[in-house]
């Protein structure tokens, strides 16, 4: 019966060529435009979750920082420095199974690299294997740190690709693995590159962790503790655990309680969530936007079906009189309206999927210099497979709407009315 | 019981001045008849023709179609009935332009639901006895006033109803035409036994009938036996 019906529609279709091209043009252009948008949408907020998403990490980090009110006989001004307090309170009974994945990075001390005569300056951290995915470090080459490295307290490190380039004298950064490069009194052997861009000039190698304090710095001193959370979901869920964290580690080092310094949180995890606020907001200015476009197309399907329904009030008296049912002669319009706002609004849709990728092959390409880096303006500019499946459904949905009414008119029409009409 | 049977019928159009069309009919018509029903324009004829094809409906009275009746009815019903029962002939053919011969007769049995396949075959036989086999892939206005009115008629026999409809079948025809798509009549009534009601002004074609119905102001008048075909009139057809 799907068959027939399709026959039955593309026989009245093809009676109005013109008619049909025009109706369908202004769906057409109401998706394509309703997919572009999206696209853009999207490829800016690829864009700016792709850059700054780099320095965004799944993790919360606690440092230490300057109080600014007295408290408990100290004065204000203060520097808190975390320690081994702080750190088994985070690993304590009181947070299991919320959270996770501690570790902790030691304070810094700045060296000098050298390596066959060639000298960078550099800041070392002593760090565990977890930092590597806490922070997003991206490698270029070699290994990040390894759980062997702390146990065995190796003299190895892991430099940044800017160093790297400067002490290899060129880009090919590869043959620095291995490599002794002594710093100070002491020799270590290069496991890894971690990736930098052309503007990022970051200074960090990273050694194990236990090699840094047997080092560098025997006491429990920490600059910074770092941890995953299983736990809190939403924003507020994420400010209650901050409040009641941060008033635990204040304790500890006697900050006053409403002391809004002192000691730093960075919540990784309620940026993301900001982003993708952001991101929603985005997404639904445009799909509003594009919606209301296809409306005009959608007005457009239903003006012309209601004169191609008064036209053929004729022929739906004849289908009458030979048997068609109401339910038959709203069937038909509404497959038509649909066949129409489908067939049209999928070529709408190719073409703004064709223009998603013209736009990443033309201005996604193009750089634009934010200060501290550089960004490209869209990053993969396309609607994913779901939006392209409501946007299917949408088709079906708005064809049907817009043969709603004139199907009706169709249907109730008395046969012996239409059949007088000419 | 006869095939038809109308008792007391009577219908008035509601306006501005209500025009009480059929005053009381009663009618029976057997099954096999070939009956004409005459009147001048304005006597009800055509209501009467749309009430007995479940076009229209009536006010009081009764219609009885082969022990059905019908009466009140929902228009999917009265769709279905008019699919199963009735066969209609139109003065304008009423084909559908961008449709082919064979799709206009095979409509019926679309809304039917019958297979693409069967519904093709039967179409196509039905062509063929209107000696149309060459024409079924052509549109209606690639063919003449008598060609659309047989595969009208092809239409209107393929659902085999109890009943054919014919609203002045031969009003667009030329004479010769005419006769030809009347003798098809005839021929039908004669040798499949098909029941015919033809609504005509013109004697000559009513002539065919066996029995002929005057109908005047909403009552019907004379009712002549016409076996012989020797109504008046019917030297105009010879």
């Amino acid at each position: 019966m799907i068959r027939d019906l399709l026959h039955e529609i593309y026989s009245t279709l093809r009676q109005n060529k013109l008619r049909t091209a025009l109706t369908g043009f202004a769906v057409s252009w109401g998706i394509f435009l309703l997919i572009a948008l999206l696209g853009a949408g999207n490829g800016l907020m690829n864009s700016f979750s792709g850059n700054v998403g780099d320095f965004i990490s799944q993790s919360v980090s606690v440092e230490g920082w300057r109080t600014s009110k007295p408290y408990n006989g100290y004065k204000e001004g203060r520097i808190i420095q975390l320690d081994q307090k702080d750190l088994d309170y985070t690993t304590g009974s009181e947070w299991q199974g919320v959270i996770e994945n501690v570790t902790t990075t030691t304070s810094s001390t700045s060296a000098t690299l050298v390596v066959g005569g060639k000298t960078v300056g550099g800041w070392f951290t002593g760090a565990m294997p977890e930092h590597q995915a806490q922070f997003k470090i991206k490698m270029a080459a070699g290994r990040f740190l390894n759980q062997d490295d702390l146990r065995l307290r190796r003299k190895v490190m892991v430099i940044s690709g800017s160093q790297a380039k400067e002490l290899a004298g060129g880009d090919d950064i590869e043959k620095m693995i291995g490599q002794w490069i002594s710093a100070g009194t002491i020799a270590y052997k290069v496991v890894g590159i971690y990736h930098t861009d052309e503007s990022d000039f970051r200074r960090s190698c990273y050694i194990p962790y236990t090699t840094y304090k047997g080092i560098y710095d025997n006491s429990d001193k920490l600059e910074s503790i770092t941890f995953s959370l299983n736990g809190p979901v939403t924003l507020e869920d994420h400010k209650a655990f901050e409040e009641e964290y941060s008033a635990a580690i204040k304790r500890i080092h006697d900050i006053a309680p409403d002391d809004r310094r002192g000691i730093w949180i960075m919540n990784g995890y309620t940026d993301n969530l900001e982003m993708a606020k952001a991101s929603n907001i985005l997404d639904i200015a445009l799909w509003i936007l594009g919606l209301l476009t296809l409306i005009s197309g959608i007005v457009g399907v239903s003006n012309i079906m209601l004169i191609t329904v008064k036209e053929r009030t004729h022929e739906f008296g004849i289908r009458k009189a030979i048997g068609a049912k109401p339910g038959n002669i709203l069937t038909l319009i509404i497959s038509e309206s649909v066949t129409i706002t489908a067939i049209f609004g999928y070529a709408g849709m190719l073409l703004g999927m064709i223009a998603c990728q013209v736009m990443d092959k033309t201005i996604g390409q193009d750089y634009v210099d934010i200060g501290f880096t550089q960004i490209r303006m869209l990053v993969n500019p396309s609607v994913g497979l779901d939006v392209a499946l409501e946007a299917t459904l949408l088709l079906i949905v708005a064809g049907t709407i817009a043969g709603i009414i004139p199907a009706w008119k169709a249907a109730r029409v008395k046969p012996i009315e239409a059949l007088r009409a000419e | 019981m006869a095939l038809i049977e109308l008792k007391d019928v009577n219908k008035t159009y509601q306006g501005a001045q209500p025009l009480h069309v059929l005053k009381g009919i009663n009618l029976n018509i057997e099954k096999g008849e070939f009956v004409s029903i005459m009147g001048a324009s304005g006597s009800g004829k055509s209501t009467l023709l749309n009430i007995l094809g479940i076009l229209d409906n009536y006010d009081t009275g009764t219609y009885y179609l082969d022990g059905t009746l019908i009466k009140d009815l929902s228009e999917k019903q009265a769709a279905a009935y008019r699919n199963q029962m009735i066969g209609f002939i139109f003065q304008s053919f009423n084909l559908i332009g961008f449709k082919t011969a064979v799709e206009n007769v095979e409509l019926p049995l679309y809304y039917q639901g019958v297979s693409r396949h069967k519904r093709r075959e039967l179409a196509m036989e039905y062509l063929d006895k209107m000696g149309l086999t060459d024409w079924a892939g052509h549109f209606p206005n690639e063919m003449s006033g008598g060609q659309k009115q047989r595969v009208a008629i092809a239409r209107a026999l393929i659902t085999s109803p109890r009943i054919i409809l014919a609203d002045e079948p031969t009003g667009a025809l030329d004479s010769k035409t005419s006769v030809e798509v009347m003798n098809l009549l005839s021929k039908l009534n004669r040798e499949d036994g098909m029941t015919i009601i033809v609504v005509t002004h013109e004697s000559g074609v009513a002539n065919q009938a066996n029995r002929i119905i005057h109908i005047k102001d909403g009552i019907i008048g004379k009712i002549e036996e016409n076996d012989k075909h020797d109504a008046w009139g019917a030297e105009l057809i010879k």
